[in-house]
Order: structure tokens, then sequence, then C-alpha cells
């Protein structure tokens, strides 16, 4: 069966139609792929790597803090966090509420955080645990992540961690996720952990270190394939600070044993150095390493004890008779009276038509300046307070370190409040009464200081007058060696006058007596050591209020103060304790001698003491413990050995 | 039945460049599904079967084939009634003979069986062209094996039986007008049909093909992954089994509807220079055989094979770009699928048939 020619023809002739219509559409086709992958290459070339690159952070280990002597205050571990990948979950919500059921957690808590974050990138990881308990990993381990609990990721992060739980922790503040005020401000990524208070917040950028990423190449789903490459984290820069452990150590047992709150600060009078700073009641920094669960949160704001406040700082205070001390400076130098210059007390005087009371009663009799001191006899404190006036008396607490803030190296220090006429007109619109300066002469009225700046006057007093900036953070190491912390070059110098060496040392007899002869102080009394101090009250609530409020309740009960330095002639140390609700400041002064206790024991090298409680009636709070605190020693320390200090 | 002198008429080139296509889908799926895997074997036992059905279909004279071509024809319409009563489901499909050992698609093997019987029916006809009673009669003999797999539903395939009807047709002397009256109706027609007789899912599909942006976690998804994947190729692709696209799954389907693309991501431009040369070459050598053949079966025959192969290809290579709305049409010869690699071997078989037999009587 052969095909006619003519049908061949027409045949050949559609056929090659066809052919050239096909050879057209493969020309088209191939112009359309050199179109994609020769000319748009890189466009299509990026969006493929937009798909399948990730660049994760890699989260940098803090700063290490390390005490004087290199004792470790704040280290990091490795925390396990449990989070949840948007991207790689397959149905959201169910991962969410079987990671809830697996975890016991709320689901609708859980539900509201994912909401937060909803704006952020798929991939990044919304933490929910942030730091997990090896019970909460295995039980999310033992689930297939990439089907029951899609999404579900455990990953290994730095964490703050503080090793010794509340010793200095207001000092060292803690850490927690970078505000929106951070971020925009300070250049911070959303997510960092950063420092919110103390050093960790003053030096969070030394500290912080650079966090490091990862290229990585993710699936479809998000899961991670491998590591492209990885620029890795560096650690934040060592940081060493002047606290003495053990003498920090030593004021937490003293006050734990007597059941005070309040604060205490001990500094090297040579530099400025903070050797203690403490305030009591502390929290747990620990609890903020990573994020604060929030009924923790509210239950130290709302504790009536303000855990949170650093009361060193923080807490401004009545200075009671303590301000007889700058009162005494003042005095001398402004030649109202000379060292030997004695003063009548009957036991109160009349100024401006008002009788103001000794404390002694019967009155101290013919007083010169130590022995006033020693006696801490008000008549002659009102007698030259009088003769000052009160622009004179604020000048030289100003000059002392007394009025103002410290200039300490730490956030949200409050300024010391000395009165002078120019303030009281600014704050109240009056004129200032000649009255008042008699209160103020004996440190009442508007006085109101923070036991950091009546640290700091002492320290003042030790050197002769002139005034040191107190800094905390001394050296940092910058990965080979140890350098000086960086410093403003204003605080590095002391300032002010001189005093004249009479005036200082009429000033140092007079707390010598008050310490070692018959004056209210003579607990903090160490033999060979010539301590110097001075106690003082502060009043909470007038007499008259107190009446009023007619029951004894703790919180209205004066406060006690104890400003200290040692050795008398060549002074080291200087610093405050203050014990809230004490009723006297002789209460204070065993603390004051424990710290000094434990710094010669640790000048010398010796054993550490143990905080023994007075066993006198009235100086420890109902309730309180009356037994010595927990000893802390050395290794290798005897008991005997720790017990050496000799009793009180 | 093969001599010495039809073995020697037997078109080695068309071989080969079929062979080398079947090789590179091969080395293709290894890449797309990560190496020696079920997928790969399967259809390395596929391309067995499927030269021995070539060798088959090339060895029984295609004239005692279209003598038997209404049994045939008859076979593979039960086969796809037998499909809707007890075929197996899969994606919501009901396309598969569960045949224990392996899933039999008669729809692939019903494009063949109806260039064979239409081509037997239109050659027998009157020379002088087509008449009107033969092209209705036509049109019947496709219509039946379209709807019963369009019910399936699988659209896709019973669409690439249209153009056998149309190329055998044309080829049996449709008159040019038909041709023109055929594109004026179907211009017209295709908004009716848009929002008529289309499922919404099919209307979605061409939706979201003009807008993928639109749909780009979804429908658009593939569609704008398909065009990354080509793109991110290059011109000299990414490397055998380098293709991030494919290998990290953001492609579906790659070994599948995809497989041209995950080609052009690892091969780049040059490999698709090659590929898009091999059809080219297949296309253009088997409508020569259908030019040299020795009767109007043999040409029909050819030409209607090679229309439901040359639809497909042109078709799944231009969603591969991401061009056209993406279906589920393989790509003929390199595409994972056992039936259809059968089937499009045989139908090769059935061509170089036609063209070593041009001599004989």
């Amino acid at each position: 069966m052969t095909v006619p020619a003519e049908e061949r023809f027409r045949l050949a002739l559609r056929l090659r139609w066809l052919q050239g219509t096909t050879v057209a559409v493969f020309l088209l086709l191939a112009g359309v792929f050199w179109y994609y992958q020769v000319v748009q290459h890189a466009r299509f070339r990026e969006m493929a790597e937009n798909n399948h690159l990730r660049t994760m952070p890699m989260r940098a280990p803090r700063g290490v803090i390390v005490d004087r002597r290199g004792e470790v205050l704040v280290d990091n571990r490795r925390a396990l966090m449990i989070a949840i990948v948007r991207e790689q979950s397959r149905d959201l919500d169910a991962t969410i509420v079987r990671l809830a059921q697996v975890l016991d957690l709320d689901d609708g808590e859980m539900r509201a955080l994912v909401q937060r974050h909803r704006r952020e990138p798929t991939y990044r990881p919304i933490v929910i645990v942030p730091d997990a308990t090896l019970a909460q990993v295995a039980a999310v381990s033992a689930r297939r992540l990439d089907h029951e609990l899609s999404g579900v990721i455990v990953q290994e992060v730095p964490t703050r961690e503080y090793p010794q739980a509340t010793l200095a922790a207001h000092l060292i503040g803690y850490v927690g996720e970078a505000s929106e005020q951070q971020t925009t401000q300070d250049g911070l990524t959303a997510g960092a952990v950063v420092g919110q208070s103390g050093i960790e917040r003053i030096y969070n950028r030394l500290l912080m270190g650079e966090d490091g990423s990862r290229r990585v190449v993710v699936n479809s789903v998000g899961r991670e394939i491998r590591t492209l490459d990885a620029l890795p984290p560096s650690e934040g820069q060592r940081v060493r600070v002047s606290i003495d452990a053990a003498m920090q150590r030593a004021a937490d047992d003293a006050f734990t044993a007597l059941g005070y709150a309040g604060a205490a600060v001990v500094l090297d009078v040579r530099n400025g150095d903070v050797l203690t700073m403490t305030s009591r009641p502390a929290y747990d920094p620990n609890a903020f390493a990573s994020g604060i669960d929030r009924s923790t949160w509210a239950a130290l704001n709302t504790d009536a004890q303000r855990p949170l406040q650093n009361r060193a700082i923080q807490g401004r205070y009545s200075p009671g008779s303590t301000f007889k001390i700058a009162m005494a400076a003042a005095a001398l130098e402004e030649g109202i009276v000379t060292p030997d210059e004695k003063i009548f007390c009957p036991g109160g005087a009349t100024f401006f038509g008002r009788f103001f009371k000794c404390n002694a009663a019967h009155g101290h009799g013919w007083m010169d300046l130590a022995h006033a001191l020693e006696k801490s006899c008000n008549v002659y404190f009102y007698t030259v307070g009088n003769k000052l006036g009160i622009e004179r008396i604020h000048a030289w607490a100003d000059r002392l370190g007394l009025a103002g803030r410290s200039g300490i190296d730490l956030p949200n220090e409050v300024p010391s409040l000395v009165p002078s006429p120019e303030w009281k007109r600014q704050r109240t619109g009056e004129r200032w009464y000649a009255g008042e300066t008699i209160s103020v002469s004996i440190g009442q009225g508007q006085v109101s200081v923070t036991p950091m700046s009546m640290a700091l006057m002492m320290a003042s007093i030790a050197r002769g007058g002139e005034r040191l900036t107190p800094r905390l953070v001394t050296d940092v190491f910058d990965g080979d060696a140890w350098s000086p912390a960086p410093r403003e070059a204003s605080t590095t110098a002391p300032v002010g006058p001189r005093l004249k060496p009479e005036t200082v040392a009429a000033i140092h007899e007079g707390l010598w007596l008050a310490v070692n002869g018959s004056g209210t102080a003579r607990s903090a009394r160490i033999a060979g050591r010539d301590v110097a101090g001075k106690t003082g009250t502060a009043q909470v609530i007038s007499n008259e209020g107190k009446a009023r409020a007619g029951a004894n309740r703790a919180d209205l009960r004066d406060h006690g103060w104890f400003v200290f330095m040692a050795p008398k002639d060549r002074p080291e140390v200087a610093g405050v304790v203050f014990a809230e609700h004490a009723e006297h400041g002789s209460s204070a002064a065993p603390i004051a001698r424990h710290l000094l206790e434990t710094y010669f024991a640790g000048k010398d090298g010796a054993a550490l003491p143990t905080f023994a409680a007075p066993a006198v009636p009235g100086t420890v709070v109902p309730g309180g413990p009356a037994a010595p605190a927990a000893p802390r020693r050395p290794v290798g320390t005897t008991a005997a050995a720790a017990g050496d200090g000799a009793p009180w | 039945m093969v001599n010495r002198r039809l073995l020697e008429h037997i078109d080695w080139a068309l071989l080969l460049a079929v062979l080398a296509l079947c090789a590179l889908g091969l080395a293709t799926i290894y890449s797309a599904t990560g190496g020696a895997t079920t997928v790969y074997w399967t259809q390395v036992y596929a391309l067995v079967l499927g030269l021995l059905a070539l060798v088959v279909a090339m060895s029984i004279d295609y004239r005692l084939l279209g003598d038997t071509s209404h049994l045939i024809y008859l076979g593979i319409v039960l086969l796809l009634v037998a499909v809707m009563a007890v075929g197996a489901v899969r994606g919501g499909a009901r396309r598969w003979l569960d045949l224990g050992v392996f899933n039999l698609q008669p729809s692939e093997f019903a494009k063949a069986a109806l260039a064979l019987v239409l081509a037997k029916f239109l050659a027998d006809g009157d020379r002088r062209g087509l008449s009107n009673q033969q092209l209705r009669m036509a049109c019947v003999m496709t219509a039946v094996p379209v709807l019963l797999i369009a019910r399936q539903p699988d659209l896709g395939t019973a669409v690439t039986l249209l153009p056998v009807l149309l190329v055998v047709t044309i080829a049996a002397g449709l008159p040019m007008r038909y041709l023109a009256a055929l594109a004026i109706v179907a211009a017209i027609a295709a908004p009716l049909i848009y929002t008529f007789a289309l499922q919404d899912y099919q209307r979605g599909r061409i939706e979201t093909f003009l807008d993928p942006e639109k749909d780009a976690r979804g429908a658009g998804y593939q569609q704008i992954q398909a065009r990354i994947t080509v793109g991110s190729g290059g011109l000299w692709g990414q490397g055998f089994m380098q293709g991030n696209q494919a290998q990290l799954r953001f492609l579906p389907v790659s070994h599948n509807d995809f497989i041209f693309s995950v080609l052009a991501e690892e091969q780049g431009f040059v490999g698709v220079v090659v590929a898009l040369g091999l059809y080219l070459f297949v296309i253009i050598r088997s409508i020569d055989a259908a030019r040299l053949a020795k009767d109007p079966l043999g040409s029909y025959l050819v030409l209607g094979v090679l229309a439901s192969f040359t639809f497909q290809v042109i078709y799944n290579i231009t969603m591969s770009a991401g061009l056209v709305p993406v279906k589920g049409l393989t790509l003929p010869l390199m595409s994972y699928g056992g039936s259809s690699l059968i089937a499009t071997l045989a139908a090769f078989g059935l061509i170089l048939n036609v063209r070593m037999r041009r001599f004989t009587n």
C-alpha cells in the first residue's frame, strides 16, 4: 500500500511546518533559560541564598568578676535553653500545646509569649525556658523533635552565675534582656543580655564581650543542615574589684547574726578602694541570670524590707551624732574653737528662746573638743554650730564628702543632703532660721546622708582632709595582662584642702577616746589596733511622734550608726556601719569591730575571725539569731585558730 | 520477525538520543533524591522494563499492530474503567492499578493506544482528505479515554491526549479553516470554561500563576521556587548534587514534576542546552521518520505518539521555569515514574518500528 505522490507532498509540507514550529518553540525556551540563568542569575542567586542561609547569633560569655585577691565573685555557666523556632514548626499551636504538656507549663502563657515575638523573623528562636532543668531537657529530648515537637530546639547558652549568691549582690548588680530604650540608645541588639544594675551595668561595655555569629545552611523547613562559617564570640573582659570577699562575708555574717537590716562600707583611705560594701537584706542575682520570673520580681519589689535597694548609696538617713565629726573639723578650721578650749555643758542650753537638751541630763561639765567627741556632748556642738552658722557647716560637710554624691562607679547613687539657706529657699521658698542650725549641729533636722558619704567623710578625716573618689573596679584583664580600669581624670586625685595638723590630731584623739576611753563605742575596741570611731543615733520619728504611735513597733525604733577608722595614727581603713532600727549606735559597733578584725587578719595573713554576737540585752532584735553565724573559714584553718580573735 | 535487514535500518541515532535523555534523567533523580534510594532503583527497573517494551514494540510489525488497534484501544479503555472501579488512591486521585509488584498507570499507555487507533482509522479512510464523518468519529475515539482520565481526576494526562487527535487529523488533511475555527472557538470558550467549568482549585492555580506573590507560601510557592532554582543555576550550574534549592527541598517533587529545574540548577544553562538539544533532536528525527514512512498508517502513528510526547516536553520545561501554571505533568524520559517511562519507551519503539520498516512490504 503505497502513498500517492500528491498526498505525500501535502504531508511533507505539513511536517516541515511542524518541524519549524518545534524548532522555534525550543529556541524560545532556550532564550527563556538564557534570560533566567545568565542575565538574571545574580538576582536569583541572592533569592536562593535568602532561602537557605541564616545568620545565627552566638552569645558571648560575659567577663568574670573577681575580688581583690582573685576570688571569683561572678562567673558563667552553660545553661540549656528550650526555644521554639516558628519556621521549623509544622503546626505551631500543636507544638505549643504539646510542649506545655511536656514541660508542665501553661499553654496560654506560652502562646502569649510567642505572640509577643511575632514580628521577629520566624527563624529566630523564641525562648520558652531560658534555663531548663535537666529533667525538662530530658522530657523534651525524649520526644521526636522533628515530629511531635517540631520547631522545638534545645540550645546551650552562656549564662551568668553568681557563685557567692547574695554576697555583694548590690554592687555587682544583675543582668537582663536589653530594654527597648537600651536597644535604641546604646545600639544593643534586641534580646541581648546586658547589665541592668551595679557593676554589671556601669561596666557593661567591658563585660559584655562581642557576640559571635554562625552562618548556617537550612533546608526548606528551617532545619540546620550544616555550618558554613562561624565568627566565634569573644568573651567579655575580666574585671577585678577592690572588694575583699572575706570582709564582705564578715559584714554579712555579722548583720545576719544580729538580725539587722542596714549597710556597711569600708574604704582603703590610701587609695579609695572599696573593701566592703554591703546592703542588707540582699537578693540573689542568680534569679535574674536567665530572666527573672514574674512572681520573684514582684516579691522583690513589694518586700517592705526593699532588698533591691542598695542602702549604701541609695538609702538616706539622719546622721545623728556622727555629724559632730564634720562639725569639729569645721569649728577648728574656722577658728571657732581651739583644740584645748573648753565649753561648759550643764545638760542643756537655750538658743533663740528654745531649750536644747544634752544627752547627759546632768551635764558633762567642762569639755574640750576631744572629750566632746568622746562623750558626744550636744551642748559643745550646739555652741560651735551656732557660732559657725549654716553656710560654713554646709561648706565643710561638702568638702569632707558628706554632701552630694561620692562619685563611686555605681549607677543610681543618691546625693547626700546637708542643708544650706540656698537649698531651703529653693526647696520651700522660706528663709533659713538660725534655730535650725542648732539641730543641724548634732546631725538632726534636715541632714540626710547615705552610708557611702559617711564612709567617705571618715576617709577624708583619716587622710587629714583630702577627699578621695571611692572606686570599685580597679583593673581590667584584656586577654594578656591586667591594666588599670579606665577612670575619669577628675576621680583619680584627692581633692580639697588639707586640715591643720592640730585639727586632725584633736579629732583623731576624740574618736580614739570614744572607742578606747569612756565613750559610747567601746564595743569596737581591738587591742593594739587603735580603732577610732563615733556612734550616732538616727531618729526615725520624733519622740513625740513615737509616743503618739503608741506601740513600740520595730520600724519606729531609731537607727544606729558607727563610723570608724584605724589605726588612729596612720589610718589604713575607714568606714561606716549602719544598722536599721538598732536603737543605738553602739549596737552597730560590734559589726565594725568584726570587719576590722577580718581586715587585720587578712593583712597579717592570720586566720579569719568568727563573729560572736555580744550578749548585751537590748541589742538583739527579738527573733534575731543570737548564735554566731556559721563561720566560713579557709580550708585548713582549725576552729580553735578561727576563734583566736580575743573574745569580746 | 526481526531479520538482519531490519536491524540495519534501526535509527541508532534516535535510540541513542533517547537513551541519553534516560541517563540524564536517572542522574538527576539520583541527585534530587540524595543518592541510590528506592526511587532511584525503581526508575532503574522501569528503564530495564521500558527497554524491553521498546524492543517488543519495535519488533512486531506496526501494520500488524494497526490491525489489532481496536483491540488494544478497547483493552486500554477497559483498564481505565477498572482504575475507576478498583484503582489505588494516592494524593486524592485514583490513577493506579495496584498489581502487587508495582502500580500500573494505564493512562500513560492510553496515549500510544490512541495514536495507534486514530492512525489506523484515518489511514484506512478516504485518501483525498478528511471527511467530517471521520473527524467526528476520531473525536469520539479521543473523548472516551480523555473523559475517563479526567474523571480520575488527572486533567494533565487527559489534556496530553488532545495533541494526538490534533496532529493526526492535521496530518490526515484537516482543512485549515477548521483549525482557524478551532482557534476562534477556544478564544471565546476560555473565559466561559474558566467561569463555569473549572473547579475552584483549578481556578486557583491559574490565578496563582498570574500572580505568584499573592500566595507565596502556598500554591505560588512552587512557581517562585522553580524560577529561583533555575535562575540560581547560572551558566555552569552548581554541580552534581550541589544544588541547594533541590537538595534542601525548597523545590517540591523535584525528582518528578520539577526534574528539569534541578537539572538547570545543577548543570546550569549548559546542561539545559544539552537537554533541550537532545529533546529537539529526538523530535525532529521522529518527524523525519513520519515523512519517510512507507504508508499513512506509519506517518500517522509516529506523529500521534510524538504529539503527546512533544506537548508534554514543552509544557513541563516551560513549567520548570515557572512560566506556566504548575500541573502534575511529568517530563517524558527524565522524570521519575515507571509507567510513564515504560510507555514512552514503548512509543519510541513504535517510531523506530515505522522507520525501520520503511522499505518492507
